[in-house]
């Protein structure tokens, strides 16, 4: 058990290390869900969205920029293996569970980091508040959880096949748009404090994260070794 | 009503051809895997 | 399919299509004739679903046996779903837009068959996009049962969710109707004359797929 968490861990910092030396993910993440915020804030803007629309309207956007940073950045980290020829290496050096818990650690560590910045920012730039705060942080973290137990699936499947950039958003938006129903109803729940609402979506976007976690501790090692 | 007629007749005809069609390649596809043979 | 199957499945749709118009009454709530559509409209989606499961099926076995013969039957009610859902989508857009004047309304129904469209056309694009068979049948297993585990969620719990927070949304009535046993008669008739298309189109394109695999061995 602790030998598996510290290969994972390792695989996972390697990661990280060369996530940092280059930033490719980061920027990518980083500069599609600015661009968006941007464009969003500036046509829309905190006050042009009627009083009881918002709610909605604002989780459906902030969700959805969030989903399609991810989009940008969230399979790099199997691309990149495949491209720079390190993938035979790691297939050789760690057994393909230890792999996807790195790996999945890196996506969902990356989801956090970009969440930390674009949340701030879409509360400033579109007048974004919520009632409940303990409830919308819940749902973001279950809700990056799951996104990035998905997407990683997702990316280790394309990997190695053609198209690979436009190949897995075509792939991920299908399997995500349940959580993403659940992740809008979720925060907006949290914006107008219903508890009941919160409950409801946790629930459902944790049991798809389960499963989806269990789906792919089976499944992984089939990909991967493939 | 004749309206109604027409819709069905179409739809009939419509499912006639298309077994037709199927059939043909039915036949077709027996023909190919018996000189597979 | 023997050939008497065949020729039975023949009348029994015959029979249907007349039975559709004619021996079923007009629902009374819909506008003139047009719940006549339900009769074609519900055996599709069903159709497209059951190809869904039946791709599924094989994606599992395929990746336990490894039998080229499974990822033939992945493939090939793959493609049979998505043409089964893509009728689906239409006939229902049509029948939307005689009895509430829009097309398209992301009700939870017509939200699954769209979703069901949109796993149908990942499928192939991934399918498309890998060279090697072995691998493409690995992968696109892999991907059929990742949405098939994903379906419970939208199918069952979106609704429930999304009815407490939408209640203006226009509902698809079917579900509320008690229906006159006349229609339901020619429905479940339908359903099953469907089921035989589906059935003998499926086992056809298998063994068609099967040849030209075989044949295109044979050339290498």
């Amino acid at each position: 058990m602790w030998r598996f968490l510290a290969e994972a861990g390792a695989v996972f910092t390697k990661d990280l290390r060369t996530e940092f030396r280059t930033r490719v993910a980061l920027n990518a993440l980083g500069l599609f869900a600015i661009t968006t915020l941007a464009a969003v804030s500036y046509t829309i803007g905190p006050y042009r969205i009627a009083e009881n629309d918002r709610p909605f309207l604002l989780a459906a956007l902030l969700w959805i920029v969030i989903f399609f940073a991810a989009m940008a950045g969230l399979d790099r980290t199997f691309v990149k293996e495949e491209d720079t020829h390190t993938a035979p290496l790691l297939r050789l050096s760690a057994e393909p569970l230890v792999v996807w818990a790195g790996k999945l650690l890196f996506n969902f560590v990356l989801l956090d980091v970009l969440m930390a910045i674009l949340v701030p920012l879409y509360m400033v730039l579109m007048g974004f508040r919520v009632a409940s705060t303990a409830g919308f942080l819940l749902v973001l973290v279950a809700g990056g959880y799951t996104l990035a137990v998905t997407t990683t699936m997702v990316a280790a499947i394309i990997a190695r096949a053609m198209t690979r950039g436009a190949l897995f958003s075509v792939l991920s938006l299908p399997l995500l748009l349940p959580l993403l129903i659940f992740l809008i109803q979720g925060t907006r729940a949290a914006v107008e404090g219903s508890a009941e609402g919160i409950s409801d979506s946790l629930r459902a976007v944790v049991s798809l994260g389960g499963v989806m976690t269990v789906v792919s501790v089976v499944l992984f090692p089939v990909v991967w070794n493939e | 009503m004749n309206d109604l007629l027409g819709i069905m007749l179409v739809t009939l005809i419509i499912w006639a051809g298309l077994f037709a069609y199927v059939y043909r390649v039915d036949r077709k596809v027996r023909r190919l895997e018996m000189e597979d043979l | 399919m023997g050939t008497v199957l065949r020729w039975v499945l023949f009348v029994w749709m015959a029979v249907i299509i007349w039975a559709a118009f004619y021996y079923a009454p007009a629902a009374s709530g819909f506008q003139g004739q047009s719940s006549r559509i339900v009769f074609f409209h519900v055996p599709t989606a069903w159709v497209a679903t059951l190809a869904f499961l039946v791709s599924c099926i094989a994606s599992i076995r395929y990746l336990r046996s490894r039998d080229p013969k499974e990822d033939i039957r992945a493939s090939v009610a793959g493609a049979l779903g998505l043409t089964f859902a893509i009728l689906a989508t239409v006939t229902g857009s049509i029948f939307a837009r005689i009895m509430w004047g829009s097309y398209w309304n992301w009700d939870p129904r017509e939200t699954s068959i769209t979703f069901l469209l949109l796993i149908y056309a990942a499928y192939f694009a991934l399918r498309a996009a890998i060279a090697d068979p072995e691998r493409r049948a690995t992968m696109s297993a892999v991907y059929a049962i990742l949405a098939f585990v994903t379906v419970p969620f939208l199918v069952f719990v979106v609704p429930r969710i999304y009815w407490s927070l939408h209640p203006d949304t226009i509902i698809n009535t079917q579900g509320r109707i008690k229906m006159d046993s006349r229609m339901f008669q020619v429905l479940m008739g339908s359903l099953v004359g469907f089921t035989g298309v589906f059935s003998w189109l499926y086992s056809l394109e298998c063994r068609v797929e099967g040849i030209r695999r075989r044949r295109q061995h044979e050339v290498l």
